[in-house]
């Protein structure tokens, strides 16, 4: 593949923490689709405590962990939120997963207390009786594929009028009865689906690196691959969990 | 009386009718006919119950431990097959109990599955636990790791007076044990083996499970396991008790503990730890191991773990690989056969598996591309997702759903030396496609 000189810098926060549910396959994902165009694309890992330049980052990756995890990074996370606040603001691409989502927002209130949040988008996470654990699919403005993943998430969360993510086809998605799935909020993708969510979902994939790609360089078209792979992992969880 | 025969009727109807593991329906109407059963037969173990929890390792550790025994010359109840939830546990006792009802047991050694300890016992309180290990697992049953840890905590403290045979080397299962106010003793191994520092292997409990602070690891065996200590309390790894030296890992395995020479003619670190936990088990409970090397060279699993089948010409290994630290250790294990090989990968989401699969992107798969590989197949109702994490690696990987297919067709035009690595339910299956072929002509 032709180089062609352009370079995408994706941050990992706190993998040391936040690395449930593969979100290595996030990374490798977005890693790929980049090099296999000819773009540069480097990952950056910033464990608890580490500084971070957002100005130096195109996309910003923030995964899932567990609720013990999730209150430790949190204090770290309340240190650069005036940053990372700044980096939202002028449309950096941002994708936060399960726990990661639950951070975007004002707080998160568990049985063991309150949790804040970085107060990126205006949602909020309260936890309820039963997790709510199995496939998902969604049909998602970003992309002409269904969106397929899988979700396992005790809180609940509200995005009051902000954009879903998408419409939930098959599962249970932000709270199991409004019927969507997610957050999207300039370039952040808030959601609940890992398995992880762009190998199966290389539309979504290609909409972070397009929008990351334009914020650098401007307006950008992405050369095509051959999905037939991704397409037909797409295709069989959607055709098995989706009734026509 | 009834319940152990209608037992052993299920059993035998299940086996030879229906050809499936008719354990834990023996086991559920044993327990729906005499509901204190478990709490019976259990009763009636002459000596001691032994029970051995932990994400991996448990089926082999608790067969070897009643092979050990057995060797020493005691009858011992054990659940060989691996059913380790409640029904599979009274099914082990109603099964080896003769038709009068009675047990006539020495020693029982049942694995249990780490969230059924909750429902087996209140039947029976065992004298000694070995805990293996603690590595995520089914994050879609079980939740975090944190929630099994509450569980086998709880267990712990309802019997007292149950000793604990722990892995010294898991930060996770020494803390447990420390916690649990119960006696314990440790295993382990206290020099360093391999040079696994630069791993990028997904590892658990980083954090001191006292004080929350990073734990700094002098070195690390592989997962988490290692020679820890916290960089703000005094947590550390306790003092080993029952410690392997000497360690060899190669096309066999080695090592030292108590002066004796232990050698056993298998593959992978991990069985280190499995044949040490063994060992510890026995000698705390007060058995002589006299006879434990011979009981090791005669000791065939038999059950998918590193099982060999003999298929046309064609050597076929067959191995259970269920979550990533377990498939971490099977990469290694296959790695260490320098050989030119055809690898199967067969991924089910069943119940019993997990029927999140997120999992397999924890794995190392980037490790087979330093492996002398043929072909890699990816096989099973999730061979779609094992492809793609084969294809983000850059590895091609041809797609076979039908597992038979995809055997039939490596052994035709394969190498002549075929791993098949297998997820839980794909275990049973593929074990009773790849038996078939090897009394096919």
């Amino acid at each position: 593949m032709e180089k062609t000189g352009k370079k995408i810098v994706i941050g990992h926060l706190y993998p040391d923490l936040l690395n449930l549910y593969g979100d290595r396959g996030n990374i490798a994902c977005m890693m790929q689709r980049c090099i296999w165009r000819g773009i540069d694309a480097e990952t950056v890992e910033f464990n608890t405590g580490d500084t971070i330049d957002f100005s130096k980052l195109d996309i910003v990756l923030l995964g899932g962990g567990s609720d013990r995890e999730q209150a430790i990074v949190c204090g770290n996370l309340l240190k650069i939120r005036e940053q990372f606040r700044e980096y939202v603001e002028d449309g950096g691409v941002v994708i936060a997963v399960c726990g990661g989502y639950q951070l975007l927002g004002k707080y998160y209130k568990t049985e063991q207390g309150m949790i804040e949040g970085l107060n990126l988008v205006d949602i909020y996470t309260e936890q309820e009786e039963g997790r709510l654990i199995d496939n998902i699919v969604l049909k998602s403005d970003l992309a002409d594929m269904p969106v397929v993943g899988f979700e396992n998430h005790g809180g609940r969360t509200c995005i009051n009028d902000n954009k879903p993510f998408g419409k939930v086809l098959y599962g249970s998605g932000n709270d199991g009865k409004s019927g969507y799935e997610g957050v999207v909020y300039k370039n952040v993708i808030g959601t609940y689906l890992h398995g992880p969510l762009l190998p199966k979902n290389p539309q979504i994939c290609d909409y972070l690196i397009r929008k990351a790609l334009e914020r650098k360089y401007g307006p950008t078209e992405l050369a095509a691959l051959n999905d037939s792979q991704e397409e037909a992992a797409n295709a069989y969880i959607y055709h098995r969990f989706v009734k026509e | 009386m009834l319940a152990v025969w209608a037992a052993k009727i299920t059993e035998k109807v299940s086996v030879h009718v229906f050809h499936r593991q008719g354990v834990t329906w023996a086991g559920k109407i044993a327990l729906r006919i005499c509901p204190s059963i478990l709490r019976d037969l259990a009763g009636q173990v002459k000596k001691d119950i032994f029970i051995v929890c932990g994400t991996n390792g448990k089926t082999t550790t608790n067969n070897m431990l009643c092979a050990a025994m057995e060797a020493e010359g005691y009858r011992v109840v054990c659940n060989h097959t691996g059913s380790n939830m409640l029904n599979g546990v009274a099914a082990a006792f109603a099964l080896s109990a003769g038709i009068g009802g009675n047990l006539k047991a020495d020693y029982a050694c049942i694995e249990i599955d780490e969230a059924s300890t909750r429902r087996v016992f209140p039947h029976f309180k065992p004298d000694y636990m070995v805990l293996t290990n603690l590595f995520r697992d089914q994050l879609d049953r079980y939740g975090e790791i944190d929630i099994t840890m509450n569980i086998l905590k709880e267990v712990m403290q309802s019997a007292p007076e149950m000793k604990v045979i722990v892995n010294g080397d898991d930060a996770l299962s020494a803390y447990l044990a420390m916690d649990s106010g119960n006696d314990y003793v440790t295993y382990g191994i206290s020099e360093q083996v391999t040079d696994d520092a630069d791993s990028r292997e997904i590892r658990e409990g980083r954090f001191c499970k006292c004080c929350g602070a990073p734990l700094s690891y002098r070195f690390y065996h592989y997962s988490q396991l290692g020679d820890y200590a916290c960089t703000q309390c005094d947590f550390r790894r306790p003092d080993i008790r029952f410690d392997a030296g000497d360690v060899e890992i190669g096309d066999g395995l080695a090592f030292t503990v108590e002066g004796n020479r232990i050698r056993a003619n298998y593959k992978g670190f991990y069985n280190v730890y499995n044949i040490l936990a063994a060992y510890a088990a026995m000698r705390t409970g007060g058995l002589k191991a006299g006879h434990f090397n011979e009981m090791l060279s005669r000791f065939n699993p038999e059950n998918g773990r590193m099982e060999s089948f003999r298929i046309q010409n064609v050597k076929v290994t067959l191995n259970l690989a269920k979550n990533p630290a377990g498939f971490n250790q099977n990469i290694s294990a296959v790695m260490q056969d320098e050989a030119l090989k055809d690898i199967i990968i067969v991924i089910n989401d069943n119940a019993q598996d997990g029927t999140d699969v997120s999992w397999l992107w924890d794995v190392d798969f980037d490790r087979f591309k330093e492996d002398k590989i043929r072909s890699i197949t990816v096989s099973g109702i999730r061979c779609y997702d094992m492809g793609l994490r084969m294809k983000y690696v850059d590895i091609p990987a041809m797609s076979e759903p039908d597992v038979e297919k995809a055997i039939r067709q490596r052994i035709a035009d394969g190498c002549g030396n075929l791993y098949v690595l297998v997820n839980y339910t794909a275990l049973f299956s593929t074990r009773n496609v790849l038996k078939r072929l090897e009394g096919e002509k």
